[in-house]
């Protein structure tokens, strides 16, 4: 190391925050080295001179100024206190609640409004299907009774798709089963019935139609449905059918076929 | 109390219990007020910031947070000295008023050495900066890691630039004698 370095080292050399290696460095050039030796000795001059610097002491006032000060603080402390101290945990609270209330209402206002809107549609929705039944009875009633063969056969077909067809429904399918001009017609109503035979009403209407019908088309489809249904009531009239000389062989055909199943 | 640390005292003072701050004041004010006499080489000066130090303390309380309550402390002392200072600049004091509050000094000497003296006029011709690292680190034994805690440097800076400072200080002094 030379004197440069060495200097740099001084301070720390006298503050003893060498290692070892270092001081013992350091030691050994100063006894070699006379500029170092004075550069140490100026060294410690200065530090003798600040460690024997005495710390003076301020005026007694400061004590008496600070203690008055301090007690003013406290007043202002406690005078805030009352409005800070309650004021801000109160606040608080209140802020907590207010965002609290709010989250809750905004929540139960949505979950109220789906459950109303659901129910209230729902319900909207079952008086509207309702009415849509409702609107088509009607409409196949008045259709059932229109003029025109096409349209009283689509009534027929429309009659045909109710679930659950009323009463005015089902006897107007009997009845134009019974009396309608047309054989299409009757064919067709006969047809939609069938769909209704758990019902004792249109089991009855079948069998007495086959007595009343003379179209032997007529005669053959009711048949069927007959022997489809294992409606035994309608054996007489069968058989009745067999024995009349006007019925065309091929009704009669239909019979033997049929009654076989049914006895 | 009395037993308690400083950064327990002031956590006490921080959460509203004032009386606790005189006993940081009975710890801390004579060193507070050395460093300043120190920097101002004025005692009134000196003891107005003091004062000041310690309103600020209790008045900024709440911002003290956990860290160690000496370099907080000499963190405040340092501001408010900086801004005296920067007023002082503004009125431009003429320098034979600083000259003449150390001739006061020496008259009113109560047993002030020779080599005090030339130490603190040697002290006086260094820039402030050195000055403080020295009066901090020699004078009031103020850790380098400390220094640099309040100065917002770190310690291996404030080392070097303490030992540059020594050296400076060194060399004034023996020019003087």
């Amino acid at each position: 190391m030379n004197c440069n370095q060495i200097e740099e080292q001084l301070i720390d050399y006298l503050d003893n925050n060498l290692d070892q290696k270092e001081y013992h460095i350091i030691a050994a050039h100063l006894t070699t080295c006379d500029n170092c030796q004075e550069s140490l000795h100026k060294l410690q001059l200065v530090f003798d001179g600040i460690d024997n610097d005495s710390e003076e002491l301020p005026d007694a006032s400061i004590q008496l100024n600070f203690e008055e000060m301090l007690q003013k603080e406290k007043e202002v402390l406690s005078d805030s206190k009352i409005v800070s101290l309650r004021k801000n945990p109160k606040n608080s609270w209140k802020t907590a609640l207010q965002i609290a209330a709010t989250v809750a209402l905004i929540v139960s206002a949505y979950f109220y409004g789906k459950r109303e809107n659901n129910e209230s549609f729902s319900q909207e929705m079952a008086i509207l299907e309702k009415e849509k039944v409702q609107l088509k009875q009607e409409v196949t009633i008045s259709l059932i009774e229109n003029k025109s063969a096409s349209k009283r056969l689509k009534a027929v077909n429309y009659a045909e798709e109710f679930e659950k067809p009323g009463n005015e429904i089902l006897k107007a399918l009997i009845n134009k089963m019974f009396y309608d001009d047309h054989i299409n017609v009757r064919l067709a109503a006969a047809e939609a019935l069938n769909k209704f035979s758990d019902l004792e009403m249109v089991r009855k209407a079948l069998i007495d139609a086959l007595e009343m019908e003379q179209d032997p088309g007529m005669q053959i489809e009711l048949i069927q449905i007959l022997v489809s249904i294992q409606e035994k009531r309608a054996v007489p009239s069968m058989e009745k059918l067999l024995l009349n000389e006007e019925t065309p062989s091929y009704v009669k055909d239909q019979v033997t076929i049929g009654l076989p199943s049914l006895i | 109390m009395k037993n308690l640390t400083d950064e327990e005292l002031m956590i006490l003072v921080s959460n509203g219990n004032l009386d606790m701050m005189s006993i940081l004041f009975d710890r801390y004010h004579i060193r507070i007020f050395n460093f300043l006499l120190k920097m101002t080489r004025d005692r009134d000066v000196s003891q107005d910031i003091t004062q000041e130090v310690f309103y600020k303390a209790i008045k900024y309380r709440t911002s003290y947070k956990k860290g160690k309550f000496s370099s907080w402390i000499y963190t405040i002392a340092r501001n408010i000295f900086s801004d005296h200072y920067q007023s002082q600049k503004n009125k431009e004091q003429p320098l034979d008023e600083i000259e003449y509050k150390i001739e006061r000094e020496e008259t009113n000497g109560i047993e002030k050495s020779e080599i005090k003296e030339q130490l603190n006029r040697a002290l006086g011709q260094l820039n402030q900066s050195d000055r403080e690292l020295v009066i901090m680190n020699r004078y009031q034994g103020i850790k380098y890691q400390e220094i640099a805690e309040i100065t917002g440097s770190t310690a291996g800076a404030v080392k070097t630039k303490v030992h540059r400072a020594i050296h400076k200080l060194k060399d004034h002094y023996l020019q003087n004698t």
